[in-house]
């Protein structure tokens, strides 16, 4: 008896497979092992029983989210601000990734990359807090220098204020993200075949076009493929973050599904609801990501499945 | 021979790296170390550990692991104490360690709130250990859970809940009248504050006057460190801000005028509340970090000398600004007003609900009950509630005249640390003053350890903010009695939301967007028939005193 091929081949690549074992043992526990969970979305969640043993409740969890009041406006708040992530957080470290790209001397360069490496290893309680001590009006410093310099008379308070919300999410997140989620556009663009640039610049072409006509396509699939796997977390707009800096003052606009499944959950004991609410944006997610996926793959031939 | 050895690395870091995987899924959860070893509570020289979680956000122990008073436990009843704590909400640790099953052997916490729903919400689902019939064996447990040792509305409602079986604990409740222990809620101005703008704090009686004297405040434009004094503040996430609640209704359940009673929420009175509120924010007299700070933050501002007048319980005040005094003599918070109070006539007494404070359970994870309730009940005792309050006879104090009195040397020690860490590492003030049964302070000696200053502004602030004495409310309150009615469970979420609702109401842009945050709520409330909840409460409290007036305590 002859063993399969693909056997034959995992056992060729047998040191491989072995690296990637800690990863798959990963995924396994920590992202199918919990979808035994879901199911409590659809029962009256007991300690006792546990997720097996309690009652089941049908749909109930999904009428009590759809029948709060504040339902639309989660959802709406969700998906303005995790359109407004997408939309910049997506592009941004593709213009520094090119940008860094350009730069030739490589101290600086070097330099630039770690630094905007390194806001994504803080979490976002010192992010946060760091923000709190810069911005707050009263003495803060970003509020006397804008004094100084005679832009503002009064002290804006830009935290708890609706008319700064989405600037501070956006900017803050940005400044964590960038250097991180440019780093494999770095990796991209490197990859890109030097003899391009140089058929380009025989050609005539500047660094403007040879940026336009050999980096962007070269880091085009790529980009595809992210944009495709962001789109999941549409529904998701990152809850630490929005925990952190949403306050009563913006809770019109700042209010979103993930601290709205953490409060119910943790905060009331309502766990059943909240794996209700939380599947509700699981499966738009996977809608979403299996909707772009397809787009992508009649639009340029780029698809993750 | 080199490719095997690269061959034979290569496998050794893939092993280690899914072995540090494997490692980092385990849960961290369970300490070996402080499960419970033994069946006999220690009676026959076995030693038995066992961990209590003190669910209180901010309770902490001290650099030492084996305090004198935690070994003077051990020697006495033979349990090896492990204090675990709360870092954040309470209400979520409560709800996480049931969820989780990452259970302690005794829980202890706040005997009130979502705290104490977790809590019967865990009896009710078999989570923790029915001790009725091992009460009779401790007789002081035993009496701390009578029903006339417990508020009526909270045995109802939670002790005695539950028949024949019991399975809460009642602790911190006034063993007499004496004990009772009134927290001075109010709001206090640094006196050089007050003295600058030339405002007698006692002159301060109406919601009018307390707008003027904040707007006096920010009109002067006073700056401690460079940095503008805020008018109002607070701690924590607003606490406790919005006190001034008693100047506009009673109690959170108020009379409609036809004898039937009304939650607050639905009234005129707190749409007044609510505009008041947003007034002083929109005007900058009310700190509007107030609702999402931290305490270090809050404790920071305060230090600094940023703040005017705070809201809170006057011990929380004194020890916040403790530093500050102590560097800027004249500069102590003293009581404003008395101000005026909705729905009491001007000569009446202060209603306060004085009870207890903590609910302890055992918890269906303890594997030593008779060794949790040996413990617990030394700790009710008169020994138990001396050696944790006033230390080790010899030790920290000596008796003279039948009362304690702390040693000299040792007094003087804690009055000169701000941080309070040498208390704790004395055992003091580390959790095990919430296990010790009814609060016998008064009865058994008085606090030892408050310094003359202290006492004389505690005593000074009773003065001002308590003209008529105290009352202590014994009526039932209609907020317990509406966690029992049938739809409570649709219900209670929304409810859950007023407090959200009212910061977001005072935040918004004008009067009419605030009365629209309120309105919504309501909306959602009647949606949810808070209707049919509120005919439950007053059905089923025709003919009972209900509480009207109280004031936070």
């Amino acid at each position: 008896m002859t063993a399969h091929p693909l056997v034959k081949r995992i056992w060729r690549h047998k040191l491989f497979y072995l690296f990637m074992l800690p990863g798959i043992v990963w995924f396994f526990l920590f992202s199918y092992v919990p979808l035994f969970g879901i199911q409590v979305a659809f029962r009256d969640f007991r300690f006792s029983g546990g997720f097996s043993g309690s009652p089941w409740a049908g749909l109930k969890y999904f009428h009590q989210f759809f029948g709060y009041y504040q339902a639309w406006e989660l959802i709406r708040n969700t998906i303005l601000i995790s359109a407004m992530k997408l939309s910049v957080g997506f592009t941004m470290p593709i213009v520094l990734a090119i940008l860094l790209n350009e730069v030739r001397n490589l101290r600086f360069k070097k330099v630039v990359q770690t630094l905007s490496y390194l806001p994504y290893f803080v979490s976002w309680v010192v992010v946060v807090t760091l923000m709190q001590r810069l911005l707050t009006p009263y003495g803060g410093p970003v509020n006397d220098f804008l004094r100084g310099t005679g832009l503002i008379q009064e002290p804006i308070t830009f935290l708890n204020n609706t008319t700064w919300f989405y600037q501070v999410i956006l900017g803050s997140d940005v400044w964590k993200n960038i250097g991180w989620n440019s780093i494999i556009y770095m990796a991209a663009i490197a990859g890109i075949d030097q003899q391009l640039y140089e058929a380009a610049r025989i050609d005539g072409a500047g660094r403007f076009r040879q940026m336009w006509h050999v980096t962007l396509p070269g880091i085009r699939n790529i980009a595809v493929i992210l944009f495709i796997l962001a789109t999941g977390s549409l529904m998701s707009a990152g809850y630490e973050q929005l925990l952190l800096l949403n306050g009563p003052a913006t809770a019109a606009i700042g209010s979103v599904l993930d601290v709205h499944v953490i409060n119910s959950g943790i905060s009331e004991g309502r766990l059943s609801y909240a794996a209700a609410v939380g599947l509700f944006q699981s499966v738009i997610a996977l809608v979403l990501i299996v909707t772009v996926n397809r787009v992508a793959r009649k639009i340029s031939d780029v698809s993750l499945f | 021979m080199k490719t095997n050895r690269a061959k034979v690395s290569s496998a050794l870091l893939a092993a280690a790296l899914m072995g540090s995987t494997l490692v980092g899924c385990t849960g961290g959860g369970k300490d070996g170390g402080t499960s419970s070893s033994g069946n006999d509570g220690g009676g026959s020289g076995k030693e038995v550990t066992l961990k209590i979680l003190h669910n209180w956000n901010g309770s902490s122990a001290g650099d030492v692991d084996l305090t004198p008073i935690t070994k003077a436990i051990q020697e006495k009843t033979g349990v090896n104490v492990k204090l675990d704590y709360t870092k954040g909400s309470e209400v979520e640790k409560v709800n996480t360690i049931f969820a989780t099953q990452d259970l302690p052997d005794i829980y202890t916490g706040p005997a009130w709130g979502g705290e104490l729903d977790g809590i019967i919400k865990a009896a009710k689902e078999d989570q923790l250990v029915d001790l009725s019939g091992k009460l009779a064996q401790y007789p002081n447990l035993a009496k701390g859970i009578k029903k006339e040792n417990v508020p009526p509305a909270l045995y109802e409602k939670a002790i005695g809940a539950f028949g024949d079986k019991k399975y809460m604990l009642y602790q911190n409740q006034p063993a007499t009248d004496k004990d009772a222990l009134d927290w001075l809620y109010g709001f206090y101005v640094r006196k050089d504050i007050a003295d600058k703008i030339g405002v007698d704090p006692q002159k301060v009686k109406t919601k009018d006057d307390l707008y003027a004297f904040l707007k006096k405040i920010k009109d002067a434009g006073l700056k401690e460190n460079g940095m503008p004094v805020i008018p109002l503040g607070g701690f924590h996430n607003g606490w406790a801000v919005g006190i001034g609640s008693t100047m506009f209704y009673g109690s959170n359940y108020v009379d409609k005028g036809d004898g039937t009673l009304e939650n607050v929420f639905f009234t005129k009175a707190y749409e007044d509340y609510t505009l008041y509120y947003r007034k002083l924010l929109s005007e900058g007299l009310l700190d509007p970090e107030a609702f999402t700070q931290t305490d270090p933050i809050a404790n920071e501002k305060i230090k600094q000398g940023r703040i005017a007048v705070l809201a809170a319980h006057y011990p929380a005040i004194l020890d916040a600004s403790k530093d500050y005094v102590k560097a800027h003599p004249g500069s102590d918070y003293i009581p404003v007003g008395p101000l005026e109070r909705a729905g009491a006539e001007p000569n009446r007494p202060a209603d306060l609900a004085i009870q207890g404070n903590n609910v302890t359970v055992i918890t269906k994870s303890c594997k030593n009950v008779d060794a949790a309730l040996k413990l617990l009940d030394f700790l009710a005792s008169d020994e138990g509630f001396k050696l944790v309050h006033y230390g080790v006879e010899g030790v920290h104090y000596d008796m003279a005249n039948g009362k304690p009195v702390a040693k000299k040397e040792i007094f003087d020690k804690f009055a000169a640390d701000t941080t309070g860490k040498q208390k704790k590492n004395e055992g003091f003030g580390i959790g095990f003053e919430s296990l010790t049964g009814p609060d016998r302070t008064n009865s058994l000696g008085g606090d030892i350890w408050m310094d003359q200053d202290r006492m004389k502004a505690m005593e000074n602030a009773r003065k001002i903010l308590r003209p008529n004495g105290i009352k202590v409310i014994s009526a039932y309150n209609a907020g317990d009695v509406i966690t029992k009615a049938p739809n409570w469970e649709t219900l209670k979420p929304s409810m859950d939301k007023m407090n959200d609702v009212w910061k977001e109401a005072i935040f918004a842009k004008s009067d009419e967007a605030a009365l629209n945050v309120l309105n919504a709520l309501r909306g959602q409330l009647n949606k949810m028939n808070y209707p049919e909840a509120i005919k439950y409460v007053n059905d089923n409290l025709k003919g009972k005193e209900v509480v009207k007036v109280q004031m936070p305590n």
